[in-house]
């Protein structure tokens, strides 16, 4: 029996177990008069689960564990003893034998696979019958602890709502997974390549050239300042001389200025600019205003000039990242007391000067808290980088010059014809390291000035 | 006093005016890229078709009308020589250049037309076949001047029309630009989502309940509380750089499939799901818990009979929001190998796909120029599909909102 039919028979012996429980716990209340613990479908539950939860759990286990099982039965068959010796060749044959034995696979490669076809038929029957046996087993054993434990008295309900708080603390545990999952495999893959390429190489070399790597030497071409400062030059630069701007002005027009009504629909519509796909942002970058640029560049004499510059990538983040910063310039020009706002008006200042002088200043913090995860989100950003920005990573300050960034390489590096194991794949997982530990630490830094400054004023 | 006064209203003015400029260079920015789009995509929703003769008799094709039914056809016509009588009765038409006239694909409207009607064979029928990207692209107005020259010469004769494009919604993936379709790539995102809100929903909604209702104080919930916020501001193709690890790597899921896609993305949903979530049940008075425990409700019962169901707009909001972020993501993917030319839709839920930002990225990088319209049309499906999302969170949000 395969593994959907197992399931559903579990499934099915549960919502039995639920209904008969289900049935006796309404007998204890008609008998008792209604003086019952829990109510009959607490009981239900947790006789269902006595009996659904072992075989599953079990279950889990049996399918990692199994094929190592299946394969040993077959290596004891006597044709498996001209098999050769351990290695990539038997383990080819085996996978086609079993391959062959599951149907999956009409032809064999190897003659011997289909020798050994039977044998891992028969295995594998083996095992399922002992699964199915031991599944019932549990199953049966469970269901009947559990109902022979359920009387008027038993009180399933706490012990079905511990489950139930075990499963929500599981679901809340799984961040705590994925951000692990992140550092240790960042860190892994990390670690390999700082064996072969030693650390200050990559933090502090300043040419990088991935596709010729000297096998004696692979750090001198695997320095990855030039991508620290192209990204830094895009994303920190260029994309926040826009956004900055046009972010802060929009918000303090859009909350100071602006009638209800015209802000009621003018958030909303820079707010589309931020649920725009980046890819869409990265063909528009590359279609229109790459060429715009290089033909700016080129009318006002410039006649180098890059059509993958780093102005066009930087421009149309910045213009991405607009309504990240309006709103955070929003929610700090909020939080700032009307009473500070009414008393500069009320000495005759004029609502400008008010703004500059009394309202950003009080909010500055929050300011520059989100304009730090701004930057933060811009030198995350790949896919405007990816199609816009180039892949030659050059040290440059000239905006309409070609330069590169580290999600662009990682990109660049992990989509290639490589195998798993070179440096030059292995270098792509210290730039996500590298871009990891940053965002983390502006995110860290902008997170708690931007919960400080709140406080001082609640 | 009066001059100073002037030169501070004046400066007042300008604050103002520089405000509105931003909110409106903004604005019109967003405007443009929409148009843009639009004026460029409009066209790949369309195909230019050219009526040709073709004397299916005279083609005296090898193929017995008992083999056109049922699943042997295509093989039937693939093998009879059709694509030649097509070119031929091109050149007849309009001379030498009459082969680079037709579409690569355009002898499978002429097969699907025989399926279809198997008495085609026996005579001379008039059909409308998708014309070449070339000339193609030169109809809509942008072509080279040899093109150019020879669709004006064709709508001369009067053998042009624009019709639908319908393959552009029904197929997937070709190297040819008037053969490519959508539907691989959106089969391929549905998939996807489905596996990440399979996983991404049910667990932040557990998690966000968690850490609202139970969570003692304490250092390990604090933990908890900071990774949900970092995760919800990693970059995304740190995710693809987990995903290729742990998925592909460790695990040794299959490479493209949607399975792996809606893994990774269900992670980056997950915290913005918590994050809604968690407000939307902060949200519900206390007054309803209180109420609830004190006819004595366990926990259990205050949370999912009351505040989840009291809660569920606001995180339903939440998980729309982060659905439509998933569903224009393309960097994690990339990472996960979802960038392969793939010319059928996905079966199952292994089989290697695309989605519709990565086919959005694989076509912007192609040199044909019919792929242009191509791309922006895909852009424009993509962006209905967002809007619509966006759109029901707003209306979500404003008819359940309620204020206690």
């Amino acid at each position: 029996m395969n593994g959907v039919i197992l399931l559903v028979l579990i499934v099915g012996l549960g919502v039995i177990a639920w209904a008969t429980t289900r049935m006796r716990a309404l007998g204890f209340r008609r008998r008792t008069g209604g003086r019952v613990r829990s109510l009959p479908h607490h009981h239900g539950w947790y006789v269902a689960l006595w009996t659904a939860a072992p075989p599953l759990i079990f279950l889990a286990f049996w399918a990692a564990t199994s094929p190592a099982l299946v394969t040993d039965m077959v290596l004891g068959t006597p044709a498996a003893g001209r098999l050769p010796p351990p290695g990539f060749e038997r383990a080819a044959i085996l996978s086609e034998a079993r391959a062959l034995a599951a149907g999956q696979a009409h032809g064999a490669f190897h003659t011997l696979s289909r020798t050994l076809a039977p044998a891992y038929a028969t295995a594998q029957t083996r095992i399922d019958w002992i699964a199915t046996a031991i599944v019932l087993l549990l199953a049966l054993a469970g269901g009947a602890y559990a109902y022979l434990r359920v009387r008027p008295d038993f009180s399933a309900r706490t012990r079905i709502e511990r489950v139930v708080l075990g499963l929500l603390l599981g679901a809340s545990l799984i961040a705590i997974l994925t951000t692990a999952g992140i550092v240790a495999s960042l860190l892994y893959e990390a670690g390999r390549f700082f064996a072969v390429v030693p650390i200050t190489d990559f933090l502090f070399g300043a040419h990088w050239s991935p596709q010729v790597i000297d096998p004696r030497d692979p750090g001198a071409s695997l320095g990855a300042v030039p991508l620290f400062w192209g990204t830094f030059f895009i994303g920190a630069v260029i994309a926040m001389a826009v956004a900055i701007p046009f972010g802060l002005m929009s918000a303090i027009y859009l909350t100071q200025y602006a009638q209800p009504r015209a802000r009621r629909i003018m958030k909303p519509v820079l707010e589309v600019l931020a649920g725009i796909p980046t890819v869409v942002y990265g063909y528009f970058a590359a279609l229109i205003v790459a060429p715009a640029v290089r033909q700016f560049a080129v009318s006002i004499g410039i006649e180098w000039a890059s059509s993958e510059s780093a102005l066009a990538a930087g421009l149309v983040m910045g213009v991405m990242i607009i309504p990240f910063v309006s709103s955070m310039a929003d929610d700090s020009l909020a939080a700032v007391p009307d009473s500070m706002r009414d008393g500069s008006l009320a000495m005759g200042a004029t609502p400008s000067e008010t703004i500059t002088r009394v309202m950003l200043p009080a909010a500055l913090p929050g300011v520059v808290g989100g304009v730090l995860l701004a930057v933060s989100r811009a030198i995350g950003e790949t896919m405007i980088v990816v199609m816009a920005a180039s892949g030659v990573a050059t040290l440059t300050a000239n905006p309409f010059a070609s330069t590169t960034t580290v999600t662009r390489q990682i990109v660049d590096l992990l989509t290639g014809e490589a195998e798993f194991d070179s440096p030059k794949t292995l270098a792509a997982f210290a730039l996500g390291l590298t871009l990891f530990v940053i965002t983390l630490l502006l995110n860290i830094i902008a997170l708690s000035v931007v919960k400080r400054y709140r406080e001082t004023y609640e | 006093m009066t001059r100073r006064l002037r030169r501070r209203y004046a400066a007042e003015r300008r604050f103002r005016l520089i405000g509105m400029a931003a909110v409106a260079l903004s604005a019109a920015f967003l405007a443009f890229l929409l148009i843009t789009m639009v004026a460029q995509g409009i066209g790949g929703f369309t195909q230019t078709r050219v009526t040709l003769p073709v004397d299916l008799a005279a083609a005296d094709l090898p193929v017995e009308p008992a083999r056109l039914k049922g699943r042997g056809a295509d093989l039937a016509l693939a093998g009879a020589g059709l694509e030649h009588a097509v070119d031929g009765a091109a050149t007849q038409a309009f001379g030498a250049d009459g082969t680079d006239l037709l579409s690569p694909g355009a002898w499978i409207v002429v097969r699907d037309a025989i399926k279809a009607d198997p008495a085609l064979l026996r005579g001379t029928t008039r059909f409308s076949l998708p014309v070449a990207s070339a000339y193609d692209v030169a109809a809509k107005g942008e072509g080279t001047p040899e093109a150019e020259a020879l669709v004006t010469r064709l709508k001369a004769r009067g053998v042009l029309s624009t019709g639908w494009n319908l393959t552009f919604l029904t197929d997937a993936d070709a190297t040819d630009p008037t053969r490519v379709g959508i539907w691989g790539a959106a089969k391929g995102s549905l998939l996807t989502m489905l596996v990440t809100l399979a996983l991404a929903f049910p667990i932040g909604v557990l998690a966000a309940l968690y850490l609202e209702e139970y969570a003692p104080k304490n250092r390990w919930t604090d933990l908890i509380e900071v990774s949900i916020n970092n995760l919800a501001a990693v970059p995304s193709i740190i995710f693809g750089l987990l995903g290729l690890a742990v998925f592909l790597g460790t695990f040794g899921l299959p490479r493209s499939a949607p399975l792996v896609g809606g893994l990774t993305l269900a992670l980056m949903t997950m915290p913005v799901i918590v994050i809604a979530g968690r407000n939307a049940i902060k949200a519900v008075p206390p007054s309803i818990r209180d109420a609830a425990l004190a006819i004595g409700a366990s926990r259990v019962q205050v949370i999912f009979h009351h505040v989840l169901p009291l809660a569920l707009p606001g995180i339903l909001t939440g998980t729309i929001i982060g659905m439509a972020r998933a569903l224009g993501e393309t960097a994690p993917l990339l990472m996960i190998g979802m960038r392969a030319f793939i010319a059928a839709p996905p079966q199952g839920l292994t089989d290697p796909a695309t989605v519709l930002p990565v086919q959005i990225f694989l076509w912007s990088d192609q040199v044909d120029r019919g792929f242009i319209e191509k791309t922006s049309a895909a852009i424009i499906v993509l962006l209905v599909f967002l809007l619509a999302m966006n759109g029901l969170a707003i209306y979500l949000r404003n008819r359940f909102e309620t204020r206690w």
